[in-house]
């Protein structure tokens, strides 16, 4: 029961939405695309509900052809980023309403609609219109509507980015286990933000201006961005990404030079690279290079300084929150150690040793 | 900063307004009151101190003698009025429920274009529509009918509800009907399970302006119908004579206006309930 | 720029209600000059009949309200001279860019080529300078947004801005970067803010100053560190911080507290009457060691979620959930028995809820 699509395009307006766009989707696995905003993830999940016209390409579901089957047999459900309910039934309606189209009884529906809305925490809220709900109740009846109804695909389009902090923190966890015991749901999962493509998905994939650039296992697209452009989409803050150059094993980079390199980089021949750290690798020390602060951003618990060294800008993140002032001159540390290396072109060549080498370490 | 005089300036600006509106029904209420005599003696207001009301207007158009019959009419309006509004609304929400969510392109035109071109009928001046009119309703055996003239009123309000619907329709996330069809409907279920039950204020706006512009309609029935068929307005005006019985006359146009009054009062108390707002957004 | 200082002010919507149903009960704060502020809480808290009493748009029902040290409790909106940015943007969608700035400026009859001076300065600030003959209404919402800042910042003599969720309808992936322009235009200008959001992130990254809300009170003032550090009560620990601070209930017989009858050293000590006792500590400060030690405790490992540059751990301690944030490169640990270590100086006590004792 395999979702697959091939070469998937789109252009509209000479602007490429989907472009050649591969994947397939088996049951039972949640993939999580992750991309920017524009990236073309919306794009791809209205294709594959149906809602969206392509170009050219394909789409077979267990192999029969899926373009031709018009939206309201595609057996598909879909809970969008704006919080999206049929404003003039009540919650319980709302959730009964696909029930209804399907044909089931009474009894039936009812058991479904109860269990659903008690699976996303609104047992009690089956009278109320949406209008009556907040932004995250709101959110949870189209959870719910699209749960109750058991289709063999499920799609999500940044279903928390219109909550606020503590609620899409919230709603990740209820996620993760509303959607461990699907079965043989194809579950795709649309999101901006790395935290939460890791931590929900068991694929991710890495979309960029209409293209999936890179498919793996969460760990994988983490530990070996292909290209710096993944490198970039899945760290938040992005990967820090600055040129330099090797020579003799010894790396130099903007306005500072890395004297014992660790050994991933000590084979690499000479020539010009860029260069990719991690913002938690780059740490303020009381020596080092020296730096401007130009933002301080402060995320959950951790504080993103952003700085510049001469021309080049740097993300350094530091566990907990300080007040860092703008404008204040500090000093940067590097680690070596965690460089990766990256061609001119941005292909990835050398990944650190300790990333690999992590899982189950101890 | 605004002087002391301001709100004087103010109440007196909006009671005069107020007097202009309500002005011509407080004449025609009490002129429906009066006889020929009361009339004639100057103008006067007050019953019983400056004349003695009657109920000679009333009685006249309820077949009194000397006057007309304003029941046969009245229903013949209701049923144009009804019938039509109906029609269009239904194919007009169609129409418009078709041009807010699809794209039509045939050359140069596009939706907004047709959607012009069904509002642009009512550019054109009546006269000019009304020889049309009566050729094809002659050619169909239809003149002087109660079908014929609920055809022509269809026609005359169908831009109407195309206009105010589609303008309603295009403010209902599409995400909605995308939705449905996911949620099994064809598009045509889409439409009336998921569309339709959120636009009941759209609806009522659309209705109130079919209910009116049908009720009022008086040329075209006058150029259409001939002896069978009567409605209201043409009743009204029929009662005017060389020497015009304005006592009658405003009896009657009182009664004309009545359910549009009333029509408008009850879809008020629906907006002030708020029955009509918020269902999206 | 001012000082708006609020004494002693509440206020009940329903005339006659008891204090404790109050939608603010009585408070006093010092807002200073120059300085940014976020009023952050979940919707009911507060925050907004707070900001509607500072705009004028609300007279409480009681204290005043100072700004420079006048009494402007009585004053309309209009005569406190502050600028107000909505949660929808207000510009005059017939005006171009230029003419929404120079407005309020011409409405106060500066000559023209000192609005001329003004604009232009406000405009390159605002990125928009080279947009200024362009149709307002032609513009995004998160431009349109900043033109409604942009007014505000025009007029010197400005007491000061209040913002009222401004960025509720920009989109998600612009919201962070109008957050970054609006601070850093407000570095530039320095006027003194007061943003309201019910977005702990928003209000962490905006402000220099928090002030976190609940029920009508407010619950604690401080910078975004101290509220990290030292949260006064357990729900400031879940409120600011993500995932939120750990809170495990302890015991204690006559002697030091115990976690699952081992002992929990602390930095503090408490008197032995006090009841009700919860420690916290933040999943950043928890650690999963191998060695036994001071402070660790034998837990069950529940679940992992993988953040990128973190993990988090969800570790079973004595029954209860005791959740670790640890950088990627501390791997994950094998098997299911583990040992979690509390650090000392970074374990704080609550009682009934409050933070009773600064380590």
């Amino acid at each position: 029961m395999n979702l697959s699509a091939t070469d998937l395009s789109l252009t509209v307006d000479g602007v490429d939405h989907l472009k050649n766009v591969t994947a397939t989707f088996p049951p039972g696995r949640l993939h999580t695309v992750i991309g920017r905003t524009m990236a073309g993830k919306t794009t791809l999940l209205r294709a594959l509900a149906g809602l969206q016209k392509v170009d050219s390409g394909s789409l077979t579901l267990a192999g029969s052809d899926f373009l031709k089957t018009p939206v309201w047999r595609r057996d598909t459900a879909m809970v969008y980023q704006q919080f999206i309910n049929y404003p003039h039934l009540n919650v319980f309606d709302n959730v009964a309403f696909p029930l209804k189209r399907a044909g089931l009884s009474r009894h039936e529906i009812q058991r479904r609609v109860r269990q659903s809305l008690a699976s996303v925490g609104l047992a009690d809220f089956e009278k109320r219109k949406p209008s009556q709900l907040s932004g995250g109740q709101q959110q949870r009846v189209a959870m719910a509507r699209a749960l109750a109804r058991g289709t063999g695909i499920l799609l999500l389009d940044e279903p928390l980015a219109n909550l606020d902090y503590k609620l899409r923190e919230q709603l990740r966890d209820e996620f993760k286990a509303l959607f461990s015991d699907r079965g043989d749901t194809i579950v795709i999962y649309t999101t901006t933000e790395p935290a939460e493509a890791m931590m929900l998905g068991d694929v991710v994939l890495v979309m960029h201006e209409g293209r999936i650039i890179q498919t793996g296992t969460p760990q994988e697209v983490f530990e070996r961005p292909a290209t710096t452009t993944v490198a970039s989409i899945i760290n938040d803050p992005p990967m820090n990404i600055f040129g330099g150059r090797t020579e003799g094993g010894q790396v130099t980079v903007a306005g500072f030079q890395a004297t014992h390199v660790s050994a991933h980089l000590t084979d690499l021949p000479d020539g010009a690279y860029q260069f990719g750290l991690r913002a938690t690798d780059v740490s303020l020390a009381s020596s080092g290079v020296e730096a401007e602060v130009t933002f301080v951003e402060i995320s959950g618990s951790e504080t993103f300084v952003h700085v510049v060294v001469g021309e080049t800008p740097f993300v350094v993140q530091i566990e907990g929150i300080h007040d860092v002032a703008l404008g204040d001159l500090v000093k940067l540390q590097l680690r070596p150690d965690r460089l990766f290396a990256f061609d001119e072109q941005g292909t990835l060549v050398r990944t650190p040793s300790y990333d690999l080498a992590s899982v189950e370490r101890r | 900063m605004r002087s002391r005089l301001y709100p004087v300036f103010k109440y007196t600006v909006i009671a005069l307004w107020a007097c202009f509106v309500a002005g011509p029904f407080f004449w025609a209420m009490t002129t429906s009151f009066k006889n020929a005599n009361a009339v004639q003696g100057g103008p006067t207001y007050i019953p019983w101190a400056q004349y003695e009301p009657t109920l000679t207007g009333w009685r006249n158009i309820f077949g009194g003698a000397g006057g007309i019959d304003v029941i046969d009419p009245f229903i013949n309006s209701a049923i144009i009025t009804i019938a039509a509004s109906a029609i269009s609304l239904a194919l007009g929400s169609l129409a418009a429920y078709a041009l807010s969510r699809y794209r039509f392109k045939l050359g140069f035109i596009k939706n907004s274009d047709i959607v012009f071109f069904f509002v642009s009928q009512r550019i054109m001046p009546p006269v000019v529509l009304v020889i049309p009119f009566f050729y094809l309703l002659q050619w169909g055996g239809l003149l002087d009918s109660i079908p014929g003239l609920v055809i022509v009123t269809v026609a005359l309000l169908l831009p109407i509800a195309v206009w105010v619907m589609v303008d309603f329709f295009n403010g209902i996330p599409r995400e909605i009907d995308e939705m449905a069809m996911l949620d099994g409907c064809p598009p045509f279920q889409t439409f009336v399970r998921a569309i339709l039950p959120n636009s009941l204020p759209g609806l009522t706006v659309a209705a109130m302006f079919c209910a009116v512009f049908g009720w009022n309609d008086f040329f075209f029935a006058f150029r259409l119908t001939f002896t069978e068929v009567q409605t209201l307005p043409q009743a009204v005006v029929a009662l005017n004579s060389s020497i015009p019985p304005w006592w009658t006359l405003s009896a009657a146009a009182l009664f004309g206006v009545a359910p549009l009054v009333l029509l408008a009062l009850w879809v008020e108390r629906l907006l002030s309930k708020g029955n009509l707002s918020g269902a999206v957004r | 720029m001012a000082q708006l200082d609020i004494v002693d002010v509440g206020h009940a919507y329903a005339p006659g209600a008891e204090e404790e149903q109050w939608a603010l009960k009585p408070l006093k704060l010092t807002f200073e000059s120059g300085r940014t502020y976020a009023l952050v809480g979940p919707s009911g808290c507060g925050k907004t009949t707070l900001l509607n009493i500072l705009s004028g748009l609300v007279r409480p029902s009681r204290g005043q309200v100072l700004f420079d040290g006048v009494d402007v409790t009585a004053l309309p909106t209009k005569a406190r001279n502050i600028a107000q940015v909505f949660q929808f943007p207000v510009i005059y969608r017939s005006m171009t860019v230029y003419e929404n700035l120079a407005f309020p400026l011409q409405c106060r009859r500066w000559d023209k080529a000192r609005i001329d001076a003004k604009v232009q300065q406000v405009a390159e600030a605002l990125d928009l300078h080279d947009r200024l003959r362009q149709p307002a209404r032609g513009l995004t919402a998160d431009d349109k947004q900043l033109i409604s800042l942009g007014r505000g910042l025009v007029r010197d003599d400005v007491a000061a801005v209040l913002m009222d969720e401004p960025l509720t309808v920009i989109d998600p992936q612009l919201k962070h970067s109008l957050r970054r322009r609006i601070r850093e235009i407000t570095e530039q200008f320095r006027p003194t803010v007061i943003y309201v959001t019910h977005d702990q992130y928003e209000a962490m990254s905006f402000a220099q100053e928090l002030l976190v809300m609940k029920d009508g009170r407010a619950v604690q003032q401080g910078t975004p560190e101290q509220l990290f550090e030292a949260p006064s009560s357990t729900y400031v620990g879940y409120f600011i911080g993500s995932p939120a601070m750990n809170f495990l209930t302890v015991d204690r017989g006559d002697g030091p507290f115990e976690l699952g009858g081992r002992t929990l050293s602390a930095a503090w000590d408490i008197p032995h009457s006090t009841t009700d006792v919860q420690v916290g500590v933040r999943p950043e400060y928890v650690r999963v060691v191998t060695d036994p030690g001071l402070n660790t405790f034998p837990g069950r490992l529940r679940g992992v979620s993988d953040h990128g540059a973190q993990r988090v751990l969800d570790v079973e301690v004595a029954g209860q959930l005791v959740r670790a944030k640890t950088p990627r490169e501390e791997g994950v640990p094998v098997g299911e028995e583990v040992l979690v270590h509390l650090p000392r100086a970074k374990v704080l006590p609550y009682a009934g809820g409050q933070l009773v004792l600064r380590s």
